[in-house]
């Protein structure tokens, strides 16, 4: 491989790879804590993209019940500078967040006070990824939208440089996707090991008897972390939709795939783990030569069945300890 | 009644199958192993019914068999699902709980991919114009190939659980280290019934390709992983009959709610929400609840002063 391509399979590679950490990050969040699997996550990933495509341009075009209907008359107050954009992205993760919250509270919660099989909150948050998906396909119909180009999806090339009679470019979107999830991981890292509330979660984390035996509100802090979860998803969302589009109500489901290869290649629960499996799965994909570009959707998955076998607990997971 | 079958033939045979592959994922489940796969076992025996059936290399042997040529699609995909069945199942089901589910689903979507890719499968059109079986002329007529599969499945599965075997699984499912300790090889009894489950799985395939009359990389998906995982648990996990009901009902929602048009896709989430929330042991164990006496009370603790002589 020339270096050319080298440097642009790695820069494609550590972008997409941080959108898979951050979305992960979700994931393994509500996992840390319950124990469980949020299948509604990738459903939350869409919803992210289009409340911010909600707040940027106000109106759908397409098919479904919105069609038509301008829900900002004087012109979508989010619209024309990156900056507001921007605003728009974490006032749309922050919805995304508090919907998070509402499916805690309604599909897991009531679970848990019966004590229920860990299975069925599995069903559970199926279900309320079907309801998701289909009342955003029955709202604003199952078309693609794009975030308009002047966001910052059709901003020039950050770096364009030739390299051995090659040109490489690295597109201002990719650079905003790394740098974004960068931040969010240095804050994350920071609120997870540095603050008190940090502290509480981990606490919850290890042992929700425990923790409430001490004083801490254990139902508060898994609210707590199912909005932090909505709120990585969401964002993710908005930013993977700002460099494709936003593909329809069925935009999260590959993304919901992957980033459990992506939790369980890291180790389940663990939040390092999280970063160094989407960056594994993201360089994995954009290294898949061009002549098998079909079977790129199979990376992670191929990556996650060979670390089952080989590590089960994961890249960076600690061992489970067996129940007897 | 030829109208009834004619409007609802189609809806109850797709009940039927929802059944059978509920069960395929009961058998696993069974021994306590919580496997995703059954949905990449109906696609494989689906693309091997429609490859005999339609692929001009058989030709010769459609020619000779006849409607023979049916049970040898039937008998090549249980094979060919049985053998990929030991080969995922022997290093998979060293894995255990979430593990084992994400790994099947893990190798349901591998599958997918791989089908979309290859030119035998079709890609991602598929393979079309697949032959009704037996040259049925009407969709409800595989009822008669569906309803004997789904009750030897049903007789298998009594018989299976009444014996050596069956106690074998269950022993493993509520302990697998006291089953272990106590001279069960926990290994063996596992791979058997994800083999059974994969067979079962790749013969209800072969049997939907001329039922559906076309077969693509869309029959095995995640989402038809959840589904089948949907039957049993809102059926009931614990009983033979769990699945059938769970797959039943479960495919005749969206039908009976049609009138609600757009909305019953919603409706069919909130549904899922809803059952899990308040039938946790699936609608069969609940009524099988009702069915029992109560069990009897904690008997009230012998007070101190009682004791005393």
């Amino acid at each position: 491989m020339e270096l050319s391509q080298f440097i642009q399979n790695l820069m494609n590679g550590l972008a997409i790879g941080s959108v898979y950490a951050i979305f992960a990050l979700g994931y393994t969040l509500v996992f840390s804590i319950l124990g469980i699997i949020n299948f509604a996550h990738g459903a939350v990933f869409t919803l992210g993209a289009y409340f911010t495509y909600t707040l940027v341009v106000g109106q759908f075009e397409n098919n479904g019940l919105l069609k038509g209907v301008n829900l900002f008359p004087d012109g979508s107050p989010f619209s024309g500078q990156p900056l507001t954009f921007a605003l728009a992205t974490l006032l749309g993760a922050t919805l995304a967040g508090l919907v998070a919250v509402l499916i805690e509270r309604l599909a897991f919660r009531p679970m848990r006070s019966r004590g229920a099989d860990p299975l069925l909150a599995l069903v559970s948050s199926l279900g309320v990824a079907l309801v998701i998906v289909n009342l955003i396909q029955l709202l604003v119909g199952a078309e693609i939208y794009n975030f308009p180009s002047d966001a910052y999806g059709d901003t020039p090339p950050a770096l364009s440089f030739t390299l051995g009679g090659k040109i490489v470019i690295i597109r201002t979107v990719q650079v905003i996707i790394f740098a974004v999830s960068l931040v969010m991981l240095v804050i994350l890292g920071y609120v997870i090991g540095r603050t008190k509330i940090g502290k509480a979660l981990r606490a919850v984390a290890e042992s929700p008897t425990t923790a409430s035996l001490l004083g801490i509100s254990v139902d508060r802090f898994i609210l707590i972390t199912f909005f932090l979860s909505g709120f990585l998803g969401g964002l993710a969302g908005t930013l993977v939709g700002t460099a494709f589009g936003v593909a329809g109500p069925y935009f999260g489901v590959v993304y919901g795939l992957k980033g459990l290869a992506v939790i369980v290649l890291g180790g389940l629960g663990s939040i390092p783990g999280a970063v160094a499996g989407g960056l594994v799965i993201g360089l994995a994909e954009a290294f898949v030569p061009p002549e098998f570009s079909a079977y790129k959707d199979a990376v992670a998955f191929a990556l996650l069945f060979v670390i089952l076998l080989v590590r089960p607990q994961g890249l960076l997971g600690r061992a489970a300890i067996q129940k007897v | 009644m030829t109208d009834f079958l004619s409007t609802y033939g189609f809806l109850i045979v797709t009940m039927l199958q929802a059944g059978l592959l509920g069960l395929s994922l009961y058998f696993p489940l069974q021994a306590g192993q919580l496997s995703l796969a059954s949905p990449g076992f109906y696609a494989l025996g689906g693309y091997v019914a429609a490859i005999l059936l339609t692929n001009p290399a058989f030709a010769g042997l459609r020619d000779t068999l006849g409607n023979a040529m049916f049970p040898l699609t039937w008998l090549a995909a249980a094979v060919l699902a049985g053998l990929l069945g030991l080969l995922v199942g022997v290093p998979a089901l060293r894995l255990r709980g979430i593990y084992l589910a994400l790994a099947t689903i893990a190798f349901v979507e591998i599958l997918r991919v791989v089908s979309l890719n290859l030119t035998f499968t079709g890609g991602a059109v598929g393979i079309f114009g697949i032959p009704q079986a037996f040259g049925f002329q009407d969709r409800w007529q595989y009822v008669f190939i569906f309803g004997p599969l789904l009750i030897l499945t049903l007789l298998f599965a009594r018989q299976l659980e009444r014996s050596r075997v069956g106690r074998a699984l269950r022993a493993i499912r509520e302990d697998e280290l006291a089953a272990d300790a106590m001279g069960v090889p926990p290994t063996q009894y596992k791979v058997l019934a994800f083999v059974i489950g994969a067979v079962l799985a790749g013969i209800v395939g072969a049997m939907s390709a001329p039922f559906l009359n076309t077969w693509n990389a869309k029959q095995g998906t995640f989402d038809a992983s959840i589904a089948t995982l949907a039957f049993v648990l809102i059926g009931g996990s614990r009983n033979i009959w769990g699945p059938v009901v769970g797959g039943a009902l479960l495919t005749a929602v969206p039908e009976v709610l049609r009138f609600l048009a757009d909305w019953r896709l919603v409706i069919n989430g909130l549904v899922l929400v809803v059952a899990s929330l308040y039938l946790p042991q699936g609608i069969v164990g609940a009524l099988e609840r009702l069915g029992r006496p109560r069990p009897p009370q904690r008997p009230t603790p012998v007070k101190p002063a009682e004791v005393t002589p």
